[in-house]
């Protein structure tokens, strides 16, 4: 049997309410899919983004004295020097920021002293010359500091180094035409620091959404009252050493506590908590309204068959084969879904450009609009076969039996 | 009771106009037994649907039991349905989830009587018609014919005025057959008027007086009664 | 009539188990995902002091960097925290009902008795005005006098979960503990207080708890002490000792005040311009005047409290209801028309388009009654999860809580939306011609 696309037509304008329904159904879940899946990609792509440290083997704590008279100078030396003879201990180094996590500073650079209408806002942190190798940052140009530039602990909380290093992010974007080594900045005060080398990218202290752009100084830190202590260890064995540090240095000293004792690879969980969630709660709706439309589109199928087994049984006996009754449903259902896609189509560009413009999201990339539309054509279509198949099943003699 | 006057009934689709009652007249006495033929497509099943106000018409009056229906809202002609109607269908129409006592309910709720005056009337309806003992049973658990019994003691339990039958034995065998046509003459005794369509000439035969319809119209109404009439046969003008 | 419609309903909806299994589950799906949803935004967009909405301001002067708003993503804004001298400034008119200026410190609290590892506590150190502008429930004492602020006078109010640890729940009003190893002697303990979001202190995480210890806030001055919370500068600062902190444009403390009418409202807001024009004449606050005395409402809007993936998934859980309603009413409309023969023979019967629509809409009644309370069942679990996801954050352990009315809103969310989407086929149902459906089976 050819097929011909009037009768198909003709009875859809039949049961046009239904046809309608299905056809809505279809479109709000493509618009949702589509941007789901879109927005599902951006966060993925987030949580993958890479750290730029060594966050499984890296673990911190921070350290406050009780009083104001407390030595975080000589106490922050004990405990560096306690941390570098542990055995499994690679690297350890006392700064004022805890990677990933919002506890950390941010500066506003000048590249002159005069230029007050550039700042470049950046996240700072204080380390001393084995803060690279704790971090697993490495140099890309220049050099690390030496012992020597790192800068005392004072109690006032503005920099005193006159080197710095930055990232390449942070580099490129103070100085995008030339070469950022040897080059001065000014901080919070008018006197220069010389970029004394150039890092690998990682992430700081993160404020709202992580970025590259960082700025390091030799300075032992303490001036705002608490210090971190970061220790690189041999794989796998941060959690356990951190327990053992932990318990020693609690006593070491009684004038301070110890607290906030975490591996980072925790932050970096705490800091992927929100897009992760959000993975898993789009990619459960969408997984949920696929199903309900291939229900819908199930039903209105079914529902046709069984209100046309006469119709049906008429075709089989002029001779229509059982897989042309199957197309003859399965035409019906493609024009459904026709219709709901191309509806979907431009109800989805219409919300992803609302999200785009509304929470400034990156634009939808229409592939996923196109492979979206494939996609829930081809489960459309699955969703009608079995209905489809039980039409065709229908014997012929049913075209002449009355009542 | 029943008086239709040039009533006509035309069926419009895109394509054609069908003139499925034309200029159609009729009036049938309070208490009399009619039975309606006519060949397949000839506005029987028209016929009746107006006259059991299931469907409207397009231009002529219509009286029943002394009042005018033309031209009625929705809600009242349920009403009449409710109050003065009985239906008995060929294919009984029991609704399959109730059982034969909640069947014959169904006219009584929508009339909102009270429970015990239900239950009454039930019980005397399904008792009149030798389904007593089976009220509890499923219309599948039924033959055709019991079936159809308990078709009638729902069309009788509101105590109509007019019972307007079709093709009431079209899916019986014929001692089946016979039992509903006793019962409703038996109804038909006890001063219901019952209007009976069919094409089968012996049922016909046994009714008090017969119309024949064709092409929408009553073009005769032979003279043969089994029993005498008091009313006056009006012919279609 | 609707007893008999209810029985009518069940028979139906038994007869097809499978479809009424359908509607029901798609039901349940969109009402528990949006139920989620929405009391994840609810807790986070609600005001936890509405009652006092009309009275409490924030107070924010633009005090930032003439060359660079504070926030260049929304440039209008002033910073959110004022500077230590112009808070002090503030707080010494007598125009405001109540006022209060704080700041967040990080204190150790020792001295307890029996108490052996000393206890890392976030104190705030604010105005004795604090406790009853924003209604603090206490379960022993109170809060302090304005006579203690100006001492400052050694006293301490303790979260209830602190005194449980510290004291085990007894009245420790009278007793001293040593914060940062100076005596300060509790006046009162807090009963349980979780506002929701922190209106107060938005800055370090909008869904933290109340900090545990709260003291006079001229113990920052006395003891020196760099406030914990966030702290913001701009410029070439040269702050190298505690005092040039104080005497900084830097900003780190928050001021709330009373306003009980508009009168008092435009006074203080005159004061603040005086002021404002004052200082401008000596060189500061060269940016445009932009004080404000914002109302809590306002206040947790501009500082974003609502995150907008939450918005997001409100929205996405109502498309995804509208995606299921849609499938019930095709459904119930397949289902209705099915039932058009009985339909037919019932209004034969004399049953009137009311009555046909009664029942059909008592029968959807069901079906959203049984999609309500299994989506509220959902919801809950679903809410359980989202608690489960967001372990070691306090914050959304807080949020994720099933409150009475939330559930009444769920409530009457699914039945109302699931009879909008029974109307039309119910009405539908009851048009239909009942000739066409007596004549064949």
């Amino acid at each position: 049997m050819q097929l011909n696309v009037r009768p198909v037509l003709s009875a859809l304008a039949r049961n046009r309410t239904g046809a309608i329904l299905v056809a809505l159904e279809i479109a709000i879940a493509l618009a949702v899919m589509v941007n789901a899946t879109w927005m599902v990609a951006q966060r993925l792509h987030d949580i993958r983004q890479p750290t730029g440290i060594d966050q499984r083997d890296i673990f911190e704590f921070a350290v406050a004295g009780f009083s104001t008279q407390f030595d975080y100078g000589s106490s922050q030396r004990e405990d560096l020097a306690y941390l570098r003879s542990l055995p499994g201990v690679i690297a350890a180094t006392a700064t004022s920021a805890i990677p990933l996590t919002a506890f950390g500073q941010g500066d506003g650079i000048r590249r002159r002293p005069s230029e007050l209408s550039h700042q470049f806002w950046v996240r700072s942190m204080q380390i001393d010359a084995e803060g690279l190798k704790t971090l697993g940052v490495h140099i890309v140009a220049g050099r690390n500091f030496t012992a020597t530039e790192v800068q005392p602990f004072s109690p006032h909380f503005s920099h005193l180094a006159s080197e710095v290093l930055v990232t390449q992010s942070f580099a490129r974007k103070l100085f995008p035409h030339g070469n950022a080594l040897g080059k001065s900045i000014y901080g919070s005060t008018d006197k220069p620091m010389t970029i004394i080398g150039i890092t690998s990218n990682f992430f700081g202290s993160v404020i709202d959404t992580p970025s590259y752009d960082g700025l390091l100084y030799p300075q032992e830190p303490g001036g705002y009252g608490d210090y971190i202590c970061l220790v690189r260890t041999q794989p796998g064995k941060a959690a356990a050493l951190m327990r053992t540090a932990e318990r020693h240095l609690a006593t070491a000293n009684p004038n301070r506590v110890i607290f906030d004792a975490h591996v980072l690879e925790y932050y970096k969980g705490q800091l992927d908590a929100q897009n992760r969630n959000m993975v898993i709660f789009l990619s459960t709706v969408t997984a949920l309204i696929l199903a309900v439309t291939c229900l819908g589109i199930f039903g209105l199928t079914a529902f046709n068959v069984s209100t046309r087994t006469k119709q049906i049984g008429t075709m089989r006996a002029v001779g229509a084969r059982r897989r042309d009754v199957v197309s003859y449903f399965l035409t019906e259902n493609a024009f459904v879904l026709f219709a709901g896609i191309l509806l979907g189509c431009i109800l989805a560009l219409g919300v992803g450009s609302w999200l785009s413009s509304a929470y400034a999201l990156p634009r939808l990339d229409p592939m996923y609009l196109a492979l979206g539309m494939v996609i829930l054509a081809a489960i459309g279509q699955l969703a009608a076969w079995h209905p489809a198949r039980r039409a065709a099943a229908v014997p012929p003699s049913v075209a002449t039996q009355t009542v | 009771m029943l008086k239709m006057h040039d009533v006509s009934k035309i069926y419009r689709t895109d394509l054609i106009e069908t003139h499925a009652l034309r200029n159609f007249s009729l009036e049938v006495g309070a208490g009399q037994f009619v039975a309606v033929s006519g060949p397949s497509g000839s506005g029987k099943t028209t016929f009746l649907n107006v006259a059991g106000l299931l469907e409207t018409f397009d231009t002529g009056t219509y009286e029943l039991d002394g009042k005018d229906v033309s031209r009625l809202s929705d809600d009242a002609r349920s009403r009449i349905r409710n109050e003065k109607i009985g239906f008995i269908f060929q294919s009984f129409n029991l609704i399959p989830d109730l059982d034969i006592y909640d069947n014959v309910d169904v006219p009584l709720r929508y009339r909102r009587m009270k429970g015990p005056e239900r239950h009454q009337r039930i019980s005397r309806a399904l008792e009149l018609v030798g389904l007593a003992s089976r009220m509890k049973h499923m219309p599948s658990q039924l033959s055709g014919g019991q079936q159809q019994r308990a078709a009638i003691a729902r069309a009788i339990a509101g105590d109509p005025a007019l019972i307007l039958a079709d093709e009431p034995t079209g899916n019986l065998d014929s001692l089946m057959a016979r039992q509903v046509m006793d019962l409703l003459e038996k109804i038909n005794d006890m001063g219901t008027t019952v209007v009976l369509v069919t094409h089968d000439p012996e049922l016909a035969r046994r009714a008090q007086r017969n119309i024949h319809i064709v092409d929408g119209l009553v073009i005769d109404s032979p003279p043969y009664e089994r029993r005498s009439s008091s009313e006056p046969i009006n012919l279609g003008a | 009539m609707i007893g008999y419609y209810c029985r009518l309903a069940l028979k139906s909806l038994r007869r097809t188990p499978g479809l009424t299994a359908l509607m029901v589950c798609a039901i349940a799906l969109g009402i528990g995902t949006c139920i989620v949803t929405l009391t994840v935004y609810h807790a986070m967009s609600g005001n936890p002091i509405w009652w006092k909405n009309n009275v409490l301001y924030a107070v924010t002067m633009d005090s930032w960097d003439p060359l660079h708003p504070f926030d260049s993503d929304h440039p209008q804004l002033p910073p959110p925290q004022l500077a230590y001298k112009d808070a002090t400034y503030l707080m010494q008119s007598s125009i405001p009902k109540r006022k209060a200026v704080m700041t967040k410190l990080l204190g150790m609290l020792t001295g307890a008795p029996g108490q052996t590892l000393p206890l890392r506590v976030w104190t705030r150190a604010t105005s004795g005005d604090f406790f009853s502008m924003f209604d603090v429930p206490f379960e022993y004492g109170g809060g302090w006098s304005s006579a203690a602020d100006q001492g400052p006078q050694p006293v301490i109010v303790l979260s209830k979960e602190v005194n449980d640890k510290l004291f085990g729940g007894a009245d420790s009003v009278g007793r001293t503990v040593l914060w940062d190893g100076h005596q300060f002697r509790v006046v009162g303990v807090m009963n349980a207080w979780h506002p929701l979001p922190l209106f107060y202190d938005l800055i370090d995480g909008a869904f933290n708890a109340p900090e545990d210890a709260f003291v006079p806030f001229g113990w920052v001055r006395a003891l020196q002490q760099l406030p914990s919370g966030n702290m913001s500068f701009w410029g070439p600062s040269r702050i190298v000792t505690f005092q040039d902190l104080l005497a900084s444009g830097a900003v780190w403390t928050e001021m709330w005040v009373e306003l009980p009418d508009a009168a008092s409202r435009q006074r203080f807001q005159a004061y603040m311009d005086a002021y404002w024009a004052a200082q401008r004449r000596v060189g500061r606050f060269q940016r445009p005047l932009n004080n404000h005395l914002t109302r809590v409402s306002r206040w947790l809007k501009i500082n974003g409290v609502v995150s907008s993936d939450s918005r997001i998934l409100v929205r996405i859980a109502f498309a995804f209801l509208a995606v299921c309603l849609i499938n019930t009413i095709g459904i119930l409309l397949t289902k209705f028309l099915r039932g058009a023969p009985i339909t037919g023979v019932r209004r034969a019967l004399g049953a009137s388009r009311n009555q046909v629509f009664l029942q059909h809409i008592v029968e959807v009644a069901v079906v959203s009654l049984a999609g309500a309370l299994i989506g509220l069942a959902l919801g809950a679990a679903g809410l359980g999860a989202v608690r489960a996801l967001y372990t070691g954050d306090a914050s959304y352990s807080l949020l994720a809580h099933f409150d009475p009315v939330g559930v009444v809103w769920a409530l009457a969310l699914a039945a109302l939306s699931t009879l909008a989407a029974g109307l039309y086929p119910a009405w539908a149902v009851g048009r239909l011609p009942p000739a066409v459906y007596l004549k064949t089976r």
